[in-house]
């Protein structure tokens, strides 16, 4: 039930919010789809604007391989969290000693910025005083130091497994609360008609948590795509652009290179993926107002 | 789903596998601290130590002696509770209006709200920094905060909403009847009654302010103003990594981090799934 008087109140508790909204979010968007179409104005009349940045995107390599390294990175990186949140959910679920415990300890990769992961697990993955290598030396299965982060081949495997890790507590917090709201009622009720825990599982588990596994799915693909901080400290794009996410690229075009216009043709391609992945969430979204 | 009849073996499986998720979620924790207190020499040999053969608190004072880092500290926490503040607040005001009135516009509105944060931080950072570097707002802390603040907004809107609909709007109507203005049945009723959400939101916008690098390297360059993230990150291009150095800052960087979730842990799961899961 709403209050339907006053309409004009509404938006005095709303324009605070929206002004900044519009002018730190709106106003940049809509500069940076400017900029990416080299818009000028010419004498203070006429606009004028090319696709030069978007059609020079389809002939640069580096643009088609950051794309490929994007998706490399993203999608491995949303599927495991999606399982490995799913199995941690599962067993913090169930009736254990220490639940409590075991819960903070699930969600503490979680907490540190990704910009420390990154330097976190670019130490373990260093060759010579890093942790992993000293394992694998220890149980002999390696006779030279690996070289994680500088082999073109390994460098993106062990971004990816540090994002894992890094990102996973969220999906399974998201999951543990969609598995509490499930009614015990109608597991009981299986279990009465004989069901395996496994049809348990399958039948009553997975339908009743598909909404919120939509809804874990498209923020952790949002999230990633727009990952930063964790790749520019662990590799910087390196070796080569072996590990070159495309946000990374449109930094590195901004900041670096001062190709503005081309790297806002960049970014909005980017936004372009992220919003395509994310309509059914939207559409899902509204209708819940 | 899981009874004390349930089989012996299950039981092992199942603690087996929670030891297992234990080790693997605390590893790099527990590597971090260990190297953060190994001599230079211990540090570097290969292949590396598990746990140091000489403790040393060296490192730490090294941070300390560094000078910089306490300053980046503390730019750290004027900017993320300043980004908390901020845009609880606001949040809390549109989160208001959004769930008390219907109005025209209100749904494209929230569409907007909610999609805005599919603009990527890329996307954004370029020419939100020329907007700045025209109005002499570059390498401010004005300027960051505003950024940081506005990012985190439409989740706080959002979160905060969701926090606002559970509280019946009898209420707010109860409150003005007895002579409340609109503004103090906000302020006075509802505002308290939120606080869980409140907090939740609060913190989750200081984890993100917190927690940045893109944000504050694109927009900081005065070493007196720089982040905590941005002065280890810094660290790392440099020299030769000193990573006892660096595992120690890293570890007084998260701990803000790691310490508010651990205090108002449910708050925040609660926080995270209010709109996320039918009640």
């Amino acid at each position: 039930m709403r209050l339907r008087t006053k309409e004009y109140e509404a938006y005095l508790f709303i324009l605070p919010a929206l002004s900044m909204l519009i002018v730190i979010l709106g106003f940049p968007f809509v500069m940076a789809i400017l900029m990416s179409l080299n818009l000028a104005w010419v004498k203070s009349s006429l606009l004028g604007f090319t696709f030069e940045n978007y059609s020079r995107l389809f002939r640069d390599r580096v643009f088609y391989n950051d794309l490929i390294v994007t998706l490399s990175f993203v999608l491995p990186t949303v599927g495991f969290h999606l399982l490995l949140g799913l199995g941690v959910a599962l067993l913090l679920n169930m009736e254990i000693k220490a639940r409590r415990f075991f819960r903070v300890v699930a969600i503490l990769p979680w907490t540190i910025p990704d910009v420390i992961a990154g330097l976190i697990w670019r130490f373990m993955f260093d060759p010579l005083s890093g942790i992993i290598n000293s394992v694998l030396a220890r149980l002999n299965l390696i006779q030279l130091p690996i070289t994680w982060l500088s082999d073109a081949r390994l460098a993106l495997p062990s971004v990816v497994f540090a994002e894992i890790w890094r990102g996973y507590p969220f999906v399974m917090l998201l999951l543990l609360a969609g598995l509490q709201s499930i009614p015990q009622g109608l597991y009981e009720a299986a279990k009465i008609d004989g069901a395996s825990a496994w049809k348990r599982f399958w039948h009553i588990s997975l339908p009743n948590l598909s909404r919120i596994i939509m809804i874990a799915f498209t923020l952790d693909f949002i999230w990633e795509c727009r990952r930063f901080g964790l790749v520019y400290n662990m590799t910087g794009g390196n070796p080569g652009h072996a590990t070159e996410v495309l946000s990374l690229y449109v930094y590195k075009n901004f900041f670096i290179f001062f190709n503005f216009g081309y790297a806002a043709a960049i970014a909005v391609v980017l936004a372009l993926i992220m919003m395509i992945i994310s309509f059914p969430y939207l559409k899902a979204s509204m209708k819940e107002l | 789903m899981f009874r004390r009849n349930t089989p012996d073996l299950t039981r092992l499986l199942i603690y087996g596998a929670l030891i297992f998720v234990c080790v693997y979620n605390l590893a790099p924790f527990l590597w971090m601290i260990s190297s953060s207190l190994k001599t230079e020499a211990e540090v570097k040999s290969y292949p590396a130590t598990f746990l140091p053969h000489v403790v040393t608190l060296e490192p730490y004072a090294n941070i300390l002696v560094w000078g910089g880092f306490i300053t980046y500290f503390m730019n750290s926490a004027i900017i993320s509770f300043s980004t908390a503040f901020i845009s609880s607040f606001v949040g809390a005001l549109a989160g208001y209006g959004f769930s008390r009135y219907m109005f025209k516009g209100r749904t494209s509105l929230m569409t907007i709200f909610l999609a805005s944060q599919l603009l990527p931080g890329v996307l954004l950072v370029g020419p939100y920094f020329k907007m700045l570097t025209f109005i002499k707002l570059y390498d401010t802390r004005i300027g960051l905060i505003v950024a940081q603040t506005t990012i985190t907004l439409p989740f706080s809107v959002w979160m905060l909403k969701s926090f606002i609909d559970t509280v019946p709007v009898e209420i707010d109507q109860a409150a003005m009847v007895d002579g409340a203005s609109r503004w103090q049945a906000f302020f006075k009723v509802v505002l308290p009654l939120i606080a869980p959400g409140i907090v939740a939101t609060t913190i989750f916008a200081f984890l993100l302010a917190w927690g940045d690098l893109l944000w504050a390297l694109c927009l900081l360059s005065s070493p007196s103003l720089k982040t905590v993230t941005l002065g280890i990150t810094e660290l790392v291009g440099q020299f030769r990594i000193r990573w006892a150095e660096l595992m120690g800052a890293s570890i007084i960087a998260s701990l803000p981090c790691v310490i508010l979730y651990l205090f108002l842990q449910s708050a925040l799961t609660r926080g995270f799934t209010a709109g996320a899961v039918k009640q």
